[in-house]
């Protein structure tokens, strides 16, 4: 009886050894183990894909407009006071979508119930009318650029990256740098909407306005106010929307497609890679939330480009829009050298001090003009032009 | 032993007001009209006040958090009267606890870190000065609000911490207000070193050119973090926070109870909680380069090192609210076994409820609490609403009494007399047995760590949070 009761006693000892052991086991092991060198061996090796894409001649683009708004503190402003940068964009109450009911009370019926008859056609009043109903309808600018790609055997395309925000101010720099006039014409083949934000596609019914047949291409994370907006604005041609990752679209030209939330109730972004002859890949961004490094590593995982090499940057590198800072953007001033580009045309949310630290870094950085209300030629300003090739 | 030698939540116990799940259930219902009620109130962005821009909305909360542990833990209910608290209402008891913590909050960050520290110390306390000097009144107000922020995250570890862990020594027997303040003092110059030490070169970099003369940069953990951003250091402050109080409630201050010797107790459970959390923030970051790749420094979100040690902290702060809700509303649940049975069941059963609230949260936090849907937003943060939640567990359990479901009745003087012993525990001996249960429980912790490190990068690849 004893004995057995012993026993009973020193099987409990053991169980209770045993469950101390274990929780003491697991995380020793997670403090020594988890943080060595010999954890990262385990980690998974990247296989690069290689994808043979093609290869064209040069790409060039201009800049016709990257000045998405002129009041960073009335942007912001506006942001903070409707709640913060979570707060869906939509109900911000800046036009087109304003419904007079102040801050934070908008919403995309409301607002296009008051312009839905007159877009895409007669967009002055359109905006006439928002600039009364809406906040800070002066502040509204707009990202637009024009993208000319010739192939290796001559032939050229054009292509827009996004449509800007203000109606009246897309429309003033679309006819400054003679878009309207290729619309109508239909020689530009594609318009590429980076992503939902107000700045980026709200101007839709400018393009509408002279070609409502050009192919649209979006991803897949447009909500669906965005949706009835391209519907609403007269949109008549094919809509594409993106789901794979990699897309490519001519010989050299690639659609990467990237899930990424954004400020404002916004997900998903596109961006565009080009294997330019004898130089490497050039990356074109709207607005590049997905971080160029993220955009430059997926490049280099999925897609065969020239010398195995990045060339070159175009666009908004989204890192400080509204001149503010945090300690990951100096990490991105710090790495950027590693990549080895050679040409950045970075402008627009990329930011002025990003654009300083770049320079004070010693990287490549393009400087603009200060043309058209661009407020530095830190960088490419509006009306500016890159080439990346022969 | 009197009631009035031990705290007041000591001397108290929670008797259910109805057998079975009941007050479970309806204290869970109670507390979750409650916590959207006040989330829309408070935080939401499409609601009333929308703090949750983000760190405005953090900073109150965390705050709050140690508001409620300063009253309750610190201070032992002072200046409030044992005999009040014994004798008034639940509802009107919470009430008037909520609206002392919430003056004395307004006052520390209004008073304290606004206008003292900002006006005559540091300049990036003060959003006002910010403003002045350039910087975007929204951005100056975030800057100014995750300074302040991050102080209370440092000393929501370092308060508890000294109660839990150091036993209050040795002030233990000092009368009330005079222990409070001595251990909110020396918890508050501790927070400070430790905030000097992880956050203000974070701080300093914040702005044009980096104040290199004001603080050290780039900061000294910028090789072995990967990143300049102190998010390195919320990764184990969050774990610290977390952990000191899993120690406190499923693992009941197992194995660090069982040394008799008071100093040696003490400082082994503080460090212990330390070395324990450094070990846990370590493990969840190779959980997320498992899941996700490695990180890639400079870039932005999911992949970025910043991220993922802010993430670390993140999914940390998930497994302290299912452990509080089994301490609380479960009784600590299992409780049949022998203490280290209980603790390790316990500890897998709430790490596996954090797995799941994890899945959940991701799955529709921004259909119902207005958050960003996606992992890595830089305003995305599960750490606001868990720890609202977890502020308002604390409300109803030290300043409710756990009404409805639960109501407080004091001790008798042999169940005052069992706190003592808890203090030391002595059902747990060092035998020949035991000593190869252990060794055998060793080997098997290391199997299990390779067991869990192993199915990640498989259960990433077959199941997707977010689609």
């Amino acid at each position: 009886m004893t004995e057995k009761k012993h026993e009973g006693v020193s099987r409990r000892d053991f169980v209770k050894g045993a469950a101390t052991g274990v929780c003491a086991g697991t995380f020793a092991t997670m403090g020594l183990y988890s943080y060595s060198s010999s954890a990262k061996k385990r980690l998974a090796k990247i296989t690069r894909s290689m994808k043979d894409f093609g290869v064209l001649k040069n790409v060039k683009i201009t800049n016709i407009s990257e000045t998405s708004w002129f009041n960073n503190a009335d942007l912001i402003g506006d942001i903070h006071e409707a709640g913060g940068l979570l707060v869906n964009q939509y109900s911000l109450n800046w036009p087109p979508f304003g419904n007079g009911k102040g801050s934070a009370q908008g919403s995309y019926e409301s607002g296009i119930a008051s312009i839905k008859d007159l877009i895409p056609k007669d967009l002055d009043k359109a905006w006439g009318l928002q600039e009364k109903l809406s906040l800070h309808p002066e502040n509204a600018g707009g990202y637009a650029c024009l993208i000319e790609v010739e192939e290796l055997n001559g032939k050229t395309h054009k292509y827009l990256l996004d449509t800007g925000w203000s109606y009246t101010w897309t429309d003033a720099a679309f006819k400054r740098e003679g878009i309207d006039k290729m619309l109508e014409n239909h020689e530009i083949e594609a318009l590429f909407i980076s992503h939902e934000h107000w700045d980026h596609f709200w101007g839709f019914p400018v393009t509408m306005k002279y070609d409502p047949t050009i192919p649209v291409f979006i991803q897949d994370g447009f909500y669906p106010e965005g949706l009835q907006y391209i519907k609403d604005s007269g949109h008549t041609g094919p809509l594409t929307s993106y789901k794979k990752a990699v897309n490519p679209f001519i010989p050299g030209m690639a659609v990467l497609k990237f899930d990424v939330p954004i400020i404002n109730r916004v997900f998903g972004e596109i961006s565009l890679a080009f294997n330019v002859k004898d130089k490497g890949l050039v990356l074109v961004s709207g607005c590049c939330h997905q971080g160029i490094l993220k955009f430059a590593d997926l490049a280099r995982t999925e897609l065969k480009y020239e010398n195995d090499r990045f060339y070159g940057i175009y666009g908004g590198l989204h890192i400080s829009p509204f001149e503010d800072w945090d300690p990951k953007y100096d990490d991105l001033v710090i790495s950027l050298g590693k990549w080895g580009f050679e040409k950045i045309g970075c402008n627009h949310c990329t930011g002025h001090l990003t654009a300083k630290k770049f320079v004070e870094a010693g990287y490549p950085v393009i400087r603009g003009t200060a043309r058209f209300r661009s407020s530095s030629p830190d960088y490419l300003g509006n009306g500016d032009k890159i080439s990346f090739g022969a | 032993m009197e009631r009035n030698e031990v705290s007041y939540l000591e001397s108290r116990k929670l008797v259910k007001r109805w057998q079975g799940p009941l007050p479970a259930l309806a204290n869970s219902l109670f507390i979750a009209i409650v916590f959207y009620a006040t989330w829309w109130i408070f935080q939401d962005p499409r609601g009333i006040m929308r703090m949750y821009t983000p760190y405005v909305g953090y900073m109150v909360c965390r705050w709050l958090l140690i508001l409620f542990i300063w009253v309750a833990y610190i201070f032992d209910f002072w200046p409030f009267k044992k005999a009040w608290l014994d004798r008034t209402h639940p509802l009107i008891k919470g009430s008037i606890l909520v609206a002392f913590s919430v003056a004395a909050m307004y006052l520390l960050i209004k008073v304290f870190f606004v206008d003292i520290l900002g006006n005559f110390g540091i300049a990036y306390f003060n959003p006002e000065r910010l403003i002045s000097m350039g910087i975007t009144e929204f951005y100056a107000i975030e800057y100014a609000a995750e300074a302040i922020m991050m102080f209370a995250a440092i000393a929501s570890w370092l308060s508890p911490s000294w109660v839990v862990a150091c036993e209050n020594a040795p002030w233990q027997d000092l009368p009330q207000p005079a222990r409070g303040i001595t251990i909110v003092t020396i918890t508050f110059f501790i927070s400070m070193i430790v905030y000097f030490l992880t956050m203000h070169s974070h701080m300093a970099i914040l702005f044009y050119p980096w104040q290199k003369f004001t603080a050290i940069c780039p900061p000294y953990w910028e090789e072995f973090a990967n990143t300049v951003s102190g998010n390195f250091h919320i990764a184990w402050i969050m774990c610290c926070t977390v952990v000191v109080w899993l120690f406190e409630t499923i693992w009941e201050r197992y194995p660090f109870n069982l040394i008799k010797t008071n100093w040696l107790r003490r400082v082994a459970s503080f460090f212990g909680i330390i070395i324990i959390a450094v070990a846990l923030a370590f493990f969840l970051y190779f959980c997320e380069e498992l899941a996700w790749g490695p990180a890639i420094r400079g870039t932005r979100r999911l992949m970025a090192p910043d991220w993922r040690w802010l993430h670390v902290g993140e999914m940390a702060i998930f497994w302290l609210c299912p452990s509080l809700f089994l301490t609380f509303y479960c009784n600590n649940w299992p409780t049949k076994f022998s203490r280290p049975v209980n603790v390790i069941l316990r500890t897998f059963l709430t790490a596996i409820a954090a797995v799941l609230v994890y899945i959940v949260y991701y799955k529709t936090s921004h259909l119902f609490l207005g958050t960003q849907k996606g992992f890595s937003h830089p305003q995305q943060f599960p750490m606001i609403p868990m720890i609202w939640l977890i502020n308002l567990f604390l409300v109803n359990v030290w300043f409710m009494d756990g009404w409805p479901g639960w109501k407080a009745v004091p001790k008798t003087t042999e169940e005052l007399e069992e706190i003592k012993s808890e203090i030391v525990g002595s059902d747990v001996k060092w035998t020949p047995k035991f000593a190869y249960g252990l060794l055998a429980g060793l080997a098997g912790g290391v199997a299990v760590y390779f067991a869990i490190i192993n199915f990640i990068p498989w259960f990433s690849k077959v199941y997707t949070i977010i689609k």
